[in-house]
């Protein structure tokens, strides 16, 4: 996830209303699940040994039954005989039982394994004497518990004379129907309750029918995984000792697969709902509290970049809107001065520029080179009135206010400057101006070209005796290109870098070059200026460029000016 | 935070596992040495009485699973490096003794009081009962012309009605092809005695026996080869089924009982063994069950049964044979 603030504050919200009420949620229903499951365990605990004591009592009732029998001398002598008084015998087995309401049954067979007496309606029927319950009543001297050949529970042993000679064996059956009335009431009426022996083959199954199918499903469980399968299903199984045999109570589960089923998905939904709301909020909150920040944020990425007329919206009036207004604030005092700095830069470089030319205007020079001019006419001396002449005219249009002048009134101020320089060198050098008329109204800042020709002269031609130098102009990209070149001893390499590198006045030598340069470039901007090429003995060439402007006015008026 | 995450988890995990709290279940469970693993292809009718008593007699908890006899060797042949099994109770003595390297060989105390034909003399199987093959009809579908042998199964008048189980499922079915073979003088008896159950083999693997008399009774068939024990219960049971020695003769199947290699409760195997061979066991078998019992004293002298001199090394060899041509005529048809 982005590091951002509002992340921050989105996952610790989230987290902070979420995780409490998950937990809070699964550890109670956990704990229900636990609570109730363990009351169920109580209340099976003491169900069983409910059932366990019946099923003592029981067991207690028929081995008292058959021990009675034992001391019987007119049972011994009926199956000593073989048939006899059969009545009297009935009085006895009847009188036994009697105790016991006609819940169990009892049946006396002979030693051959056929039942001569019972209690029971039905009569006749044989027992192997050698197998199942007789044959184990024959070889133990006391009684025996067992199941029953027909299901139920059944108390057994041999009766035998003085000797030790089996006589006959005398059965008490407790039948499962009276199994149900033993237990009923012992046990809640959703649990089912099976009575194993001792290797869990069944005596009693509260659903009957399927008495043999469920105790083989759970002694089969017993035998491979040595325990009953209690933790999943719908059944929880629980088992006592008692007498002989196994109590096995299988209460139903109260919270089934189903339920819990039903109970997961009701949490799931409820903490879907949960998760739903605690987004919502935590995005409402996250946004309330980190959109001012943001904004705040994208806002000094625009002051950086240098729009400074940003402005913050807000109408809150917590810290997060004072914040605000204040960056609003901050940003207007940061505009004002900067609009103020540069105001006063532009009037300073004015200054300068003023001052530069005032250099070149003095006054009265002008006054004195007129009357030169006069004296010279008036001695025959017309060079001397040239002389003057022409440095009047360019002190004129020194002093003249324009500071922008047309590019013929330029050439004509270096034609002038030329002439004076031809009657000082003589025939040295000559000098060509090559403009095209097109560009004849263009107009440049005064004094331009001038300084150019000047050091072409001074420093590149003086001391030669064919000096040559060009004046022409060009345009490239709405750019006025003016070139002067000489056939010089070349611009010295120092200089000729620091014209084409950064702009700065040099102490010494090549003055108005610089000057030049730092006009143009102060007053067009620093695209344009002047730029030189030069090699050593082969002379040199240097270019103006600023943008190409013409004279209106001048230019309506026709060439013919 | 991360700790308290770390306790929250663990409460929950506390709490979930207070839950299950049962009996203690391993007093409940026999020891080792008081257990038994029993494979048996018998009914239930007749094994649960037998285990019911030797459990009662011995302590001993016995464990019981049936099956079909070829299925159960087959789990014997897979379970072979850890045994399941201690003791193999059922299965015709033939397949035993073609997969005799599968047992330990165990001579009983009782072994000298059998019947010496149905004697093992390496010891690898014990025979336990003595079963003949029988054929049973519908005696309500069929009144007049009633098969009387091996030979009728031929006829083309019971084409397509003879229920008969897949020998590749039953011994006793097995047992039928072998004596057939025997008895008729016809060149391909099985090729036609195929042709003449008209592709209808019941291949149920599980209660098989049952099966044929049941589709006997049912009239879906009308004739049956089955055992004689399966047809006595059915009769007993009330079922439409009436029973037929072969006039030629028959053959029975002898079940025999094996104690597995290397398994894990030899001793209550053995005992289990001479259990089976006793006296009290074989008597039942006779007076209850409807089978043939092997101990020398109890053998009925049958009179009207023409039992087959029943060669079991030379039959376990041809066995190969036989289902071989029976699997070919299968994938024929």
């Amino acid at each position: 996830m982005r590091q951002s603030f509002r992340n921050r504050i989105f996952v610790t919200v989230l987290v902070a209303i979420l995780l409490p009420l998950l937990l809070c949620g699964a550890l109670m229903m956990r704990l229900l699940i636990v609570r109730s499951e363990e009351s169920l365990a109580r209340e099976a605990e003491e169900q069983l040994t409910a059932l366990s004591e019946a099923v003592q009592d029981l067991r207690e009732d028929c081995g008292a039954v058959v021990g009675e029998l034992m001391d019987s001398t007119v049972l011994r002598s009926a199956l000593r005989r073989g048939g006899g008084d059969s009545r009297t015998l009935y009085q006895v087995l009847s009188r036994a039982v009697r105790p016991l309401e006609g819940s169990v049954r009892l049946d006396v067979y002979d030693r051959e394994g056929v039942r001569r007496y019972t209690t029971s309606e039905l009569s006749g029927g044989a027992l192997d004497v050698d197998w199942g319950i007789l044959r184990a009543a024959g070889e133990a001297e006391d009684i025996i518990f067992r199941t029953a050949e027909d299901g139920g529970l059944a108390a057994a042993q041999a009766v035998r004379n003085y000797s030790g000679t089996v006589l006959g064996y005398v059965v008490a059956v407790a039948e499962l129907e009276h199994f149900e009335e033993l237990f009923s009431g012992l046990y809640t009426a959703a649990s089912e309750v099976l009575l194993l022996d001792r290797r869990w083959r069944p005596v009693y199954y509260s659903r009957p029918a399927q008495a043999g199918q469920t105790a083989e499903a759970l002694r089969q469980q017993l035998l491979e995984e040595g325990a009953l399968r209690s933790g999943e299903g719908a059944y929880r199984f629980f088992a006592r000792r008692c007498a002989g045999f196994v109590l096995v109570l299988q209460q139903p589960r109260a919270f089934t697969p189903l339920v819990m089923g039903a109970i997961y998905l009701t949490g799931a939904l409820m903490g879907s709902l949960c998760l739903v709301l605690a987004l919502f909020s935590a995005w409402t909150l996250s946004r309330y509290l980190a959109k001012p920040v943001h904004q705040l944020d994208e806002a000094m990425g625009e002051v950086e970049r240098g729009r400074l007329d940003v402005r913050l919206e807000t109408d809150r009036s917590d810290e997060l809107g004072r914040l605000a207004s204040r960056f609003n604030h901050m940003t207007e005092e940061y505009r004002t001065n900067l609009d103020r700095s540069v105001q006063r830069e532009r009037e300073l470089n004015e200054a300068r520029l003023r001052m530069m030319q005032a250099q070149l205007n003095p006054h009265f020079l002008y006054n004195t080179l007129d009357a030169v001019k006069w004296l010279g006419m008036a001695h025959q001396a017309p060079e001397v009135a040239e002389l003057a002449t022409d440095l009047a005219a360019i002190l004129r249009s020194s002093i003249s206010g324009d500071e922008i002048v047309t590019l013929e009134e330029e050439l004509e101020l270096v034609e002038r400057y030329v002439n004076i320089q031809t009657i000082r060198f003589g025939d040295r050098f000559t000098c060509e101006v090559d403009v095209a008329e097109r560009y004849q109204s263009c107009l440049v800042p005064k004094l331009a070209l001038q300084p150019l020709v000047e050091n072409a002269i001074l420093h590149g031609v003086a001391d030669r005796e064919d000096g040559y130098v060009k004046v022409w102009a060009g345009e490239e990209e709405g750019m006025l290109l003016l070139y002067v070149s000489d056939n010089g001893c070349g611009i010295p390499r120092e200089v000729l870098e620091r014209l084409n590198g950064e702009p700065q006045p040099l102490p010494g030598g090549h003055l108005g070059l610089f000057n030049v340069d730092s006009i143009l470039r102060l007053r067009y901007g620093e695209s344009c200026g002047l730029s030189a090429w030069s090699a050593p003995g082969e002379g040199s060439c240097v270019r103006l460029k600023m943008p190409l402007k013409r004279k209106e006015k001048a230019y309506a008026e026709g060439p013919d000016r | 935070m991360r700790r308290l995450m770390a306790g929250l988890v663990c409460l929950l995990l506390l709490t979930g596992c207070g839950g299950e709290r049962g009996a203690e279940w391993s007093a409940f469970a026999p020891g080792e040495a008081e257990r038994l693993v029993i494979y048996t292809s018998h009914p239930q009718s007749l094994y649960e009485p037998i285990v019911r008593e030797f459990e009662e007699r011995t302590g001993v908890w016995v464990q019981v699973r049936t099956g079909g006899t070829a299925e159960l060797l087959d789990q014997l042949e897979a379970e072979k490096e850890q045994p399941v099994c201690d003791l193999l109770f059922g299965g015709g003595t033939d397949s035993l003794t073609a997969r005799r390297e599968l047992f330990e060989p165990y001579i009983s105390p009782q072994a000298e009081r059998l019947d010496p034909a149905l004697y093992c003399e390496d010891g690898s199987w014990s025979a336990f009962s003595v079963t003949p093959v029988v054929l049973i009809y519908n005696p309500v579908l069929v009144r007049m012309n009633r098969p009387t042998g091996w030979k009728s199964l031929l006829d083309p008048v019971w084409r397509g009605r003879i229920a008969f189980a897949s020998p590749f499922v039953s011994g006793g079915s097995y047992t039928a092809l072998a004596t057939m073979k025997q008895v008729l003088p016809e060149e391909d008896v099985l090729e036609a005695f195929y042709r003449n159950l008209d592709g209808r083999v019941l291949s149920e693997i599980g209660a098989v026996v049952d099966e044929v008399a049941d589709a006997v009774a049912d009239g879906s068939c009308t004739v049956g080869v089955t055992l004689e024990a399966a047809a006595l219960e059915a009769a007993e049971a009330g079922k439409d089924v009436a029973l037929l020695y072969p006039e030629e003769g028959t053959g029975a199947v002898v079940d025999g009982m094996a104690i597995v290699a290397g398994c894990a409760h030899e001793e209550n195997a053995r005992r289990f063994v001479d259990f089976a061979l006793g006296a009290d066991v074989q008597r039942r078998l006779l007076e209850r069950c409807w089978r043939g019992p092997v101990r020398g004293e109890l053998i009925r002298e049958e009179t009207d049964i023409v039992v087959l001199d029943y060669d079991l090394d030379c039959a376990a060899a041809e066995r190969d044979a036989i289902l071989r041509q029976w699997r070919e005529l299968e994938t024929a048809w």
